[in-house]
């Protein structure tokens, strides 16, 4: 592998099309390594191209370097080292499990069979199902357990947990902080229950119709962003004062709130209490049009 | 090309059962229409000895065991090898298989290699096996058990490896000579799907009726003629001689049998020694090269 930054993935200006609609437009970010990274947007907002190109499946222009690669280039040898999980995690339908484990052992030198094996005991998979009698929740718990025994830096997932019940998404959660996040490797996520992976994240990028909105890690995010819950007889004050977003956070005139990028002047401070901002709320704010105003639905 | 070994070993992991199907089926029909069934040996074996007629019996019954199995395979190989760019769209399974770490080329060459060489290769020899118990059971349906140890074994064991050995030489060759139609069939699987193979039939059939009725250039239908019975020879019958020809018995013929497939395979690469086969694997090989841009571009994951 050629010399590597402090990062894992850089994306400097980065631009990927299809056709003439523009999926990615102008990204540049970096993630650095022990970081676990939430990738949210709306749907159709570039997150699965991003993720593609990441492990050389998208092409684009700019810069992209992935553990010190170019992802198109170096895609046999970045795929060592990376592991990916696609949006449609469907394994082939006419393997057993095991025939998975030593076709994988075959096709990649950092593969550890019996790390796969082991993770799979934490499964309710055998070795000897067919993927074809496995449920969705079962077979993408047997596909991260495979992904999860490559010795790898870095892991993108890609909505992994996309049709899952709670249980199966809660387990695919668990299995991946307690086998695969050690401090030193980082995960990219991206999924649609952000609630969910909340507490999981140390980042977030933010994509909205294929620009960056936001990237930045949570403590920097609780530091910039103020939520300021508030009755709603001040509702205009807070109005006047140009929040991000202003939302119901319940039932009644004090189920009211209202997100700033910065701080508001001190009146405004004043005219309601502080909350940390949840990342839905955030999300919302900076993907939705400013001119909508969620307090009128 | 590290990958080639593990990548040919999903090959045998996702076939095995239905290549074992092709043999087997063949096989027990042929023994079930054989236990009810006659065999009609024609005029040509009038007059002979009997054990004349036993030795071709059983000679025949290998070749053409062999020879149906090794056909039905390659057949089926071709149909699979069409729908390669595509199949593994059917099960969703793509993105996992492009998640893999393995280079966009050998993950076709691969499968093309197992499909158009090895799977029809391992036919042949499995039909040639399969051709001696299935010769067992005719000759003693219709002669009687003991006559199948009094075959001339001495020579039909040559013969029908040397045949074999002609055809599995001649497999490569063959292969080369269709490469275009092959590829070009892998490609428009890949561009148009299912109306991929329909629109190259339709497409080849209609430029060549087109080129030749209208702007009398029957270049294509030469061209694809050409590609078909260049193959065709280059399996089996390059040498234009009969190997029956001048043959008073049976074991003469048999004994003539290893000669006769050398001078055939001969034959058979000084045909290949030629412009037209350079000038095919050309084409294959930029439609090769046109099918490996098309996954490195996605694979039509995204469209």
């Amino acid at each position: 592998m050629s010399a590597m930054s402090d990062y894992l993935v850089e994306a400097k200006s980065l631009r990927i099309s299809y056709g003439a609609k523009r999926a990615v437009d102008d990204v540049s970010f970096n993630i650095p390594k022990g970081r676990v990274v939430g990738l949210l947007g709306h749907n159709g907002a570039g997150k699965s191209t991003l993720m593609r190109a990441m492990v050389g499946l998208a092409r684009g222009s700019g810069g992209l370097t992935v553990l010190g690669l170019d992802p198109c280039k170096d895609r046999v040898q970045l795929l060592q080292h990376a592991c990916y999980i696609p949006d449609v995690a469907i394994l082939p339908r006419w393997a057993r499990v095991d025939e998975l484990i030593s076709m994988m052992s075959g096709l990649n030198p950092n593969f550890s069979a019996e790390r796969a094996r082991q993770l799979l005991k934490r499964t309710s998979v055998g070795l000897r199902d067919k993927v074809k009698t496995l449920s969705k929740g079962m077979m993408v718990q047997a596909h991260l357990a495979l992904t999860a025994a490559i010795d790898a830096r870095l892991m993108i997932l890609d909505e992994p947990t996309l049709g899952l019940d709670v249980l199966s998404r809660k387990a695919f959660y668990e299995m991946l902080i307690d086998e695969w996040c050690d401090g030193d490797r980082s995960v990219l996520i991206s999924t649609h229950q952000v609630e969910e992976i909340e507490s999981l994240l140390s980042d977030v990028l933010m994509l909205n119709e294929g620009k960056l909105v936001l990237s930045i890690s949570l403590e920097d995010m609780d530091r910039r962003f103020v939520a300021l819950s508030h009755d709603s007889s001040v509702a205009e004050s807070m109005a006047a004062a140009h929040p991000l977003l202003r939302y119901r956070t319940g039932p009644g005139p004090a189920g009211n709130a209202a997100i700033f990028d910065g701080a508001p002047p001190e009146h405004v401070m004043a005219l309601g209490q502080r909350v940390r901002p949840n990342l839905v709320d955030l999300f919302v704010a900076l993907t939705r049009k400013p001119e909508l105003d969620r307090t009128q639905f | 090309m590290n990958n080639l070994i593990p990548l040919m070993r999903r090959e045998w992991l996702q076939h095995r059962f239905a290549w074992a199907m092709m043999m087997l089926v063949p096989l027990g029909l042929a023994v079930m229409l054989l236990s009810f069934g006659q065999v009609d040996m024609g005029d040509a074996m009038e007059g002979r000895p009997p054990e004349d007629v036993t030795a071709v019996m059983g000679s025949l019954t290998i070749v053409i065991t062999a020879a149906i199995l090794f056909l039905l395979v390659w057949g089926v190989s071709m149909f699979v090898t069409s729908g390669l760019a595509r199949r593994d769209h059917s099960d969703r399974s793509v993105e996992f298989w492009l998640s893999l770490p393995t280079g966009h080329a050998e993950s076709y060459a691969a499968p093309l290699l197992v499909h158009l060489l090895l799977a029809p290769a391992a036919a042949l020899v499995l039909g040639v096996a399969g051709g001696y118990a299935m010769s067992l059971l005719v000759v003693s349906r219709f002669v009687s058990f003991g006559d199948w140890f009094s075959l001339p074994w001495a020579q039909i064991i040559p013969a029908t490896v040397a045949i074999a050995a002609r055809v599995l030489a001649g497999l490569p060759l063959a292969v080369l000579w269709l490469s275009p139609l092959i590829m070009l069939a892998v490609l428009a699987n890949a561009l148009f799907k299912r109306w991929g193979v329909p629109v190259l039939v339709v497409g080849l059939g209609l430029g060549g009726v087109v080129l030749k009725y209208v702007f009398g250039q029957p270049l294509l239908g030469q061209a694809l003629a050409r590609l078909g019975s260049e193959a065709l020879t280059a399996l089996l019958g390059a040498g234009q001689t009969a190997l029956t020809a001048d043959r008073p018995s049976a074991e003469q013929a048999l004994r003539a049998v290893p000669g006769w497939a050398a001078h055939d395979l001969g034959a058979a690469f000084a045909a290949a020694a030629s412009p037209a086969l350079l000038g095919a694997v050309a084409v294959a090989a930029a439609l090769f090269a046109a099918l490996v841009y098309w996954r490195r571009q996605g694979a039509g994951v995204t469209g």
